[in-house]
């Protein structure tokens, strides 16, 4: 209860830091806005371009990109300081500084970062999950309300995990290592469309390494009364649970990792 | 049982060195930041920790501090083991680093004492007492609603203090805290330090290079070379063996003087003044005096002994650093 308390009140005191550039603020929002907006473009280009894509109609492919804009924008939404800052803030010593604190390490790193400019982005998402929804004529019950949200729940953990490997080996080598951009970000960009349209070793690196298709497709195949594989009902409230398993290992690493951080010097 | 004992401490950093041309693998040195230091520190007591950059100081301060793990050798300050039990150790301390922040940038920094109240969990009522002591202990109160990116540096210092003894630590751990301020700000830091000492009976234990800082505060101080422990006494003890050369400047009212000086002492003369250097336990100062009041007649003079900084240069050298 403290810690969320703590979180909320942290927020709000970012929140308030950024908007002392509002200006800055406004212009990196809209950006954020046009940069969005062109990725959704993209997805309209292929639809207009193709129709289907395999068994996917275009408002199939709205949902599944609103679906992936929205979980990973909320990530960096809320989670900045595990998606971004904290490989700075090895480089600059700002770490040392949480460990003088009696809170848990992870907490004040969450703590220390929001990025309000990525609104612009989730609204993107949210339109295309509504457009992607009546143009695929779901019809909505209470249990595929339940399986949206346990979806983006679980994915922004995954994604939250995802990033934290970068942070894991940044403990070490006390620099960022780009290549895990290519499970986040590139995993973004990739699974923006279903899973089954990739060939066989790209399913697996997004099922078993880095599980979009489990937190997202799977449910998502679902609501869309198109489920993947023809697996059963269950399933698509099962398998995101995976988003959840990848965070708790990460979080697991992440303080094993701790115990052998070195500090930078004075 | 001492409030802080620290026994046969020891950390070693691996350092990889830039691979050279032709190797396929990367060299690895090992560096032994510190090499088995021990000493003990009352309660209340002030401490300066000295030593050249790269000495190992700020990496004990960091052991002590519960951000490093040793290697080996224990520490334990109040009954506590620092690098065990984090959270709770760290409520008893307090850090500050001179070249880093622990407020928040953007924020007036009363909005940041209030976070801190929040990790603390610092009682509603004690926070209250605690900021309005501080604050004018500090003389913050009209800073209170300033951002903390808008402050001088000496602004700036005095703030990051206030927020690291919000909580009331027993200890105070201050890396280079004078470090870059003007005389008038190191001269408030130092009242406040002395103040805070002896009204809470906080203990502190201050990293500096600046050598007026150790002879305004410390009633003790450590030096620490090579990762070793060299010198642990009050400051005079230490100085008394390198204090060992005296500056005397004499202005003669004319110009024409005779003026011999006995081997081991050396003259400069410049715009009419005379700089004679000398140690007195060569050339006893009575006998200096004796010599230049034969020489002509005195106008002005004046009897200096070595500046601190160039004391501990010698020490240092002495020793080896």
């Amino acid at each position: 209860m403290n810690t969320l308390h703590l979180y909320i009140r942290s927020m709000g005191m970012l929140l308030k830091s950024q908007l002392q550039y509002t200006s800055s603020f406004i212009m990196q929002t809209l950006a954020q806005l046009v940069m969005e907006g062109g990725e959704m473009l993209a997805v309209i280009l292929v639809i207009d371009r193709f129709e289907t894509l395999k068994q996917w109609i275009g408002g199939n492919l709205f949902f599944f990109f609103g679906l992936m804009s929205v979980s990973f924008y909320i990530t960096e939404f809320f989670g900045r300081g595990v998606t971004g800052n904290f490989p700075s803030m090895v480089r600059s010593g700002q770490l040392d500084t949480l460990l003088l604190r009696p809170r848990g390490v992870l907490t004040q790193v969450l703590c220390s970062g929001m990025d309000p400019r990525r609104i612009s982005c989730i609204a993107v998402g949210v339109v295309a999950l509504v457009m992607g929804s009546s143009m695929s004529d779901v019809s909505w019950s209470v249990l595929k309300v339940l399986a949206l949200l346990e979806s983006v729940a679980m994915s922004c953990m995954l994604i939250l995990g995802l990033f934290m490997i970068e942070d894991i080996f940044c403990i070490h080598s006390v620099k960022s290592v780009e290549l895990v951009n290519a499970l986040t970000y590139g995993g973004r960009s990739a699974c923006q469309y279903p899973i089954d349209i990739y060939p066989r070793p790209l399913k697996i690196l997004f099922s078993v390494v880095a599980p979009f298709a489990l937190t997202m497709h799977v449910p998502a195949s679902y609501i869309l009364g198109k489920p993947l594989y023809g697996w059963p009902v269950w399933t698509a409230f099962v398998t995101p649970l995976s988003g959840a398993l990848v965070l708790a290992v990460m979080i697991m690493l992440f303080y094993r990792g701790m115990r052998f951080y070195r500090s930078t010097g004075s | 049982m001492s409030y802080i004992e620290v026994n046969n401490l020891r950390k070693t950093f691996t350092v990889r060195k830039k691979r050279e041309k032709g190797k396929l693998f990367r060299e690895k040195e090992i560096v032994e930041a510190l090499k088995g230091i021990s000493f003990v520190v009352e309660k209340g007591e002030l401490v300066g920790y000295i030593g050249p950059n790269g000495a190992g100081k700020s990496t004990t301060v960091k052991i002590l501090s519960g951000i490093l793990t040793p290697e080996s050798g224990e520490a334990a300050v109040g009954g506590r083991v620092p690098w065990k039990d984090r959270k709770e150790y760290v409520k008893h301390i307090g850090v500050v680093f001179g070249q880093r922040s622990q407020l928040w940038w953007d924020v007036p920094i009363v909005d940041s004492y209030s976070l801190l109240k929040d990790i603390y969990l610092i009682p509603e009522k004690e926070y209250k007492e605690r900021l309005d002591e501080l604050s004018e202990a500090l003389q913050l109160e009209k800073l209170m609603r300033t951002p903390l990116r808008l402050l001088s540096l000496g602004q700036r210092m005095r703030a990051e203090l206030c927020g690291s003894l919000l909580h009331r630590p027993e200890l105070l751990f201050l890396d280079e805290p004078t470090i870059g301020l003007d005389a008038v700000s190191k001269l408030a830091l130092r009242d406040f330090l002395k103040w805070e000492n002896k009204e809470h009976g906080t203990t502190i234990m201050l990293t500096t290079h600046d050598m007026e800082d150790i002879a305004a505060l410390c009633s003790r101080v450590m030096v620490l070379g090579h990762g070793r422990k060299l010198f642990d006494g009050k400051l005079p003890e230490l100085l008394e063996k390198y204090d060992t050369v005296r500056t005397v400047a004499v202005r003669f009212s004319s110009e024409d003087i005779t003026l011999s000086l006995p081997d081991g002492a050396s003259m400069e003369k410049k715009d009419g003044e005379i700089k004679i250097t000398y140690s007195p336990s060569d050339i006893p100062t009575a006998d200096m005096l004796t010599l230049l009041q034969n020489a002509g007649n005195i106008s002005e003079m004046t009897l200096e002994s070595q500046n601190l900084d160039h004391m501990i240069a010698a020490m240092y050298k002495e020793m080896d650093l």
